[in-house]
């Protein structure tokens, strides 16, 4: 093997002990236990939102740990900033790192360390870096020319050039965000060999993925998460893909209450013919009858966000066609489809979905003004304060009164006064994006009846989800998608947490596997 | 439609109902802080300075000297509710009004009728920032700056070597006249700004327009997503700007009995200070109509009597400078986003009893 360092290799252990992590009152991680051992590549596996990343940002200093501690070769450390952790040797690559386009290679793997040289005048040692940058990138074998500018580089070398900076650095301890999801089969190849070498030179590694047959392949030591909590972690030889994907699913064991009654009937009043935005998603096409919930699953970018928006007008398609009960509605800006009856709610709350600074009320009314009564051309206070009651009432949205703007409250809360003001509107079709995203454990029951009631009085509905047991305990059949393309449809008996997910990871080993 | 969720309790109707104000004429604190700053400033110059309220025709009267820097403060305040601005107030203000000039001059029309001519000309120009703004996708600072320069040489152009003058005494009355009633005299002006003061206020606190206007100034995307037609939106707001500039170019060539090219010019800067004194947050959304027209009085008075008082014009603008920091860097300090200036201030004065309202808060994640 290549020797990377100059000096014998300084050894880096890793552990953590009990971490935890809440954000308000979302606990993400719990009591989490890792060791990060030199010479071994540590893969991190679970479901979108299993709380992996957040793992690693704790690791590299980007958040500090609600309790537990982190150590380092045994004695206990404390990582204050990116900064900190850096100095003790963590590096993370993140998943698409790039920062300053405009600088070149060689500024990026100095950037904020450049060596000063000069008694007087004190400058940047151009020479040094120029001459260092160039040595560690010929002990990667790295064919990357020093002086290109960072924005010509594709993803892939983007990483490896994150690598070489670690190592420039000292950095013994590099983890890597989801390196593989953005890059090609032979570029992951490519990262393996080198993410190989570093760990037989006495580096630590880590890495997150999806991918079941790369874990596989590369990982010394796997640890599951779900639900923030470590499930199981063991070295490779005791994986193979079955014990991977249940572990991380997981739910195969225990019960998700599905709903006993459908009200699907045979009027189709979404018909999606297709559809295309480059490069997103392509030939999408499926159909949603009046009382149906229509899941769609798949990893985070596989781009189910953007059909919706494509579907409900706020963003161009490229091919294909939408139906809205029989009448052809492809590419209508989204204020007509509001009123022909298709509402969509969007998966950030705050950009997209709601006016946080407005009060309750004005939230309810801003989704049709002209539902207020209005006299004179002025809005009657009255009748909005009535739409306002009603809503709230009905909804059970917890509030100190109409007039509180609406980021005062729980995301729970403001959730329901989002589909209160769409509901109201009478749609035939509801498009839901993450109709749970910050919304806390208790208020998720809620929103869940609340779509159901929404089927139940006849609109279709279609949810967007990146929790399976969101879809399956919600949907009447659930498609999957992969990479802007569906790859499965589930009905009856198939909604099941391990199908579902199997149905949108399977397809992920299946490209990801070299 | 009704979804009415079947578990749990609903939580009793007086909570949800409880304290909607009747908006029509509502004060929020930092309205009434400047309300009472007013009646300080009007009453100490009343009580201090000779010749500031003599009667009530005199004071009256001294409105006229500012009242255009209020008609264009209130086009100008649904701009900056929409979280733009519009730098070419002062040069459509000149534009039209010297178009209508010129109108009435070498075409002979009607002065009322070149003066409805400038006013939809104030339209236009109101659209072409808009068609600017939304169409081209420039921001509203370097697309009205752009247009202020071409409205300028534009008003520089039509107006000619000698700027028509002379206008018919009925016109001129609009500029400074008064209506008398025996002893008693009412501007002419300020018969023109209290109904549109009016009308602005109701617009914006009570109309849809008025409340798409605010939605779109607080976040502009999540209006989109609503279906609210936001380039309609800014479209309106523009042209209405550029409407109320060249009502205040008309009236002040009726005060001055001719029409300048350079005459919009110092409506600009005070304009905007009076905009945002009155509580018009410069990105958007925050603020009420009813803090605009008292600041339009409030700055307009305060200059009045300085000069009266014999403060040079200098020091006069020093002064508005000053208060225009100290009042926002105040506004700042007591944030109204949580509670509301008046109960931050109470807040602040009873400080051990308050627990404050960020215990109850909840951030969204």
């Amino acid at each position: 093997m290549i020797q990377l360092s100059r000096e014998p290799v300084a050894q880096a252990l890793l552990g953590a002990r009990g971490i935890a992590k809440r954000f308000g009152p979302v606990e993400v991680l719990r009591g989490i236990d890792l060791e990060l051992r030199p010479g071994r590549i540590l893969t991190l596996m679970g479901e979108n939102g299993a709380g992996k990343s957040t793992m690693f940002r704790i690791l590299a200093g980007q958040l500090q740990p609600s309790a537990g501690e982190l150590t380092l070769n045994g004695e206990s450390l404390r990582l204050a900033s990116p900064h900190a952790a850096h100095a003790h040797g963590i590096h993370l690559v993140p998943q698409e790192p790039l920062l300053l386009p405009e600088l070149t290679v060689a500024e990026t793997m100095f950037l904020g360390r450049l060596p000063m040289t000069g008694a007087i005048f004190r400058h940047v040692d151009w020479k040094d870096v120029r001459r260092r940058a160039q040595a560690v990138l010929r002990m990667l074998d790295l064919d990357i020319d020093i002086d290109s500018c960072a924005k010509t580089l594709s993803l892939a070398q983007l990483q490896l050039v994150e690598c070489a900076k670690a190592l420039l650095h000292d950095c013994r301890i590099i983890l890597f965000d989801e390196p593989t999801s953005p890059l090609t089969s032979h570029e992951v190849d490519n990262l393996f060999v080198i993410m190989r070498r570093l760990a037989a030179d006495g580096c630590t590694l880590s890495f997150i993925s999806h991918r079941t047959e790369e874990v596989l392949e590369i990982s010394d030591d796997i640890a599951v998460l779900r639900d923030g909590r470590l499930v199981d972690s063991a070295e490779r030889g005791s994986f193979d893909r079955a014990r991977l994907l249940s572990t991380m699913v997981g739910r195969t064991l225990r019960d998700i209450p599905r709903r006993e009654s459908s009200y699907v009937t045979e009027q189709t009043v979404l018909e999606v013919d297709g559809l295309a935005s480059e490069p997103s998603f392509r030939r999408i096409g499926f159909q949603l009858r009046r009382g149906e919930i229509l899941g769609l699953a798949g990893l985070v970018g596989a781009g189910r966000t953007e059909i919706a928006e494509t579907i409900f007008g706020v963003r161009r398609p490229t091919a294909g066609s939408v139906r809205l009960a029989g009448e052809t509605v492809t590419s209508k800006p989204c204020h007509d489809l509001i009123r022909k009856g298709l509402v969509y709610v969007p998966e950030d709350r705050a950009r997209h979905g709601a006016v946080l600074s407005m009060t309750i009320a004005q939230n309810v009314t801003s989704g049709l003004l002209e539902r207020v009564r209005q006299s004179a051309g002025l809005l009657s206070d009255a009748d909005e304060t009535r739409l306002g009651a009603t809503a709230v009432r009905d909804f059970r949205v917890r509030c100190a009164g109409l007039d509180q703007p609406l980021r005062e409250l729980s995301g729970g809360n403001q959730q329901k006064v989002v589909f209160s003001k769409w509901i109201a509107t009478g749609p035939k079709v509801a498009i839901l994006d993450e109709p749970t995203r910050g919304v806390d454990v208790g208020s998720k029951e809620e929103i869940y009846e609340l779509i159901e009631a929404m089927a139940r009085d006849g609109m279709a509905v279609l949810v967007i989800s990146s929790e399976t047991e969101e879809l399956v305990r919600l949907c009447d059949r659930v498609l999957s998608l992969y990479e802007g393309e569906l790859v499965a449809e589930l009905t009856g008996d198939q909604i099941n947490p391990a199908a579902v997910s199997a149905s949108y990871l399977g397809s992920a080993h299946a490209e990801g596997a070299p | 439609m009704s979804v009415s969720p079947t578990v749990g309790a609903t939580p009793g109707d007086d909570l949800t109902m409880a304290k909607r104000r009747r908006r029509l004429f509502s004060l929020g604190g930092w309205e009434l802080s400047l309300l009472v700053l007013l009646i300080i400033v009007t009453t100490s110059f009343g009580l201090g300075v000779p010749g500031f309220f003599d009667n009530l025709s005199g004071f009256l009267a001294m409105t006229s000297n500012f009242l255009p820097f209020g008609i264009v403060a209130l086009g100008l305040s649904l701009v900056i509710f929409t979280g733009g601005i519009d730098l070419s107030v002062g040069a459509t203000a000149s534009l039209a009004a010297v178009v209508a000039a010129q109108l009435w001059a070498t075409m002979g029309l009607n002065i009322w009728v070149a003066s409805l001519l400038g006013l939809a000309m104030g339209g236009l120009l109101g659209g072409i920032n808009a068609a600017v703004i939304v169409l081209l996708r420039i921001e509203p600072l370097i697309a009205t700056l752009a247009t202020s320069f071409i409205y300028t040489s534009a008003a520089v152009a039509v107006a000619g070597d000698s700027p028509p003058s002379g206008f018919p005494d009925a016109f001129n009355n609009m500029g400074s006249g008064a209506m008398a009633w025996g002893s008693f005299q009412f501007p002419y002006q300020l018969l023109i700004f209290i109904p549109l003061a009016v009308l602005f206020w109701l617009l914006v606190t009570r109309s849809a327009f008025g409340r798409k206007l605010v939605t779109v100034g607080y976040n502009s995307e999540a209006a989109r997503y609503s279906g609210i037609r936001v380039p309609r939106v800014l479209a309106a707001a523009y042209v209405i700007s550029g409407m109320m500039a060249a009502l205040a170019g008309l009236v002040l060539s009726a005060y001055y009995s001719a029409a300048r090219a350079d005459m919009g010019d110092v409506l600009l800067l005070t304009t905007i200070a009076m905009v945002v004194l009155g509580g018009v947050s410069i990105f958007g959304g925050e603020g009420r109509m009813g803090g605009v027209i008292v600041a339009v009085l409030l700055l307009g008075l305060l200059r009045q009597g300085m000069l009266i008082a014999g403060f040079s014009d200098m020091v006069t603008s020093m002064l508005t400078g000053a208060i225009l920091i100290g009042s926002i860097a105040i506004r700042n300090i007591f944030s109204t986003r949580v509670g509301g200036f008046g109960k931050r201030l109470l807040a602040l004065i009873r400080r051990p009893a308050i627990a404050g309202p960020d215990a109850t808060r909840h951030d969204a994640p």
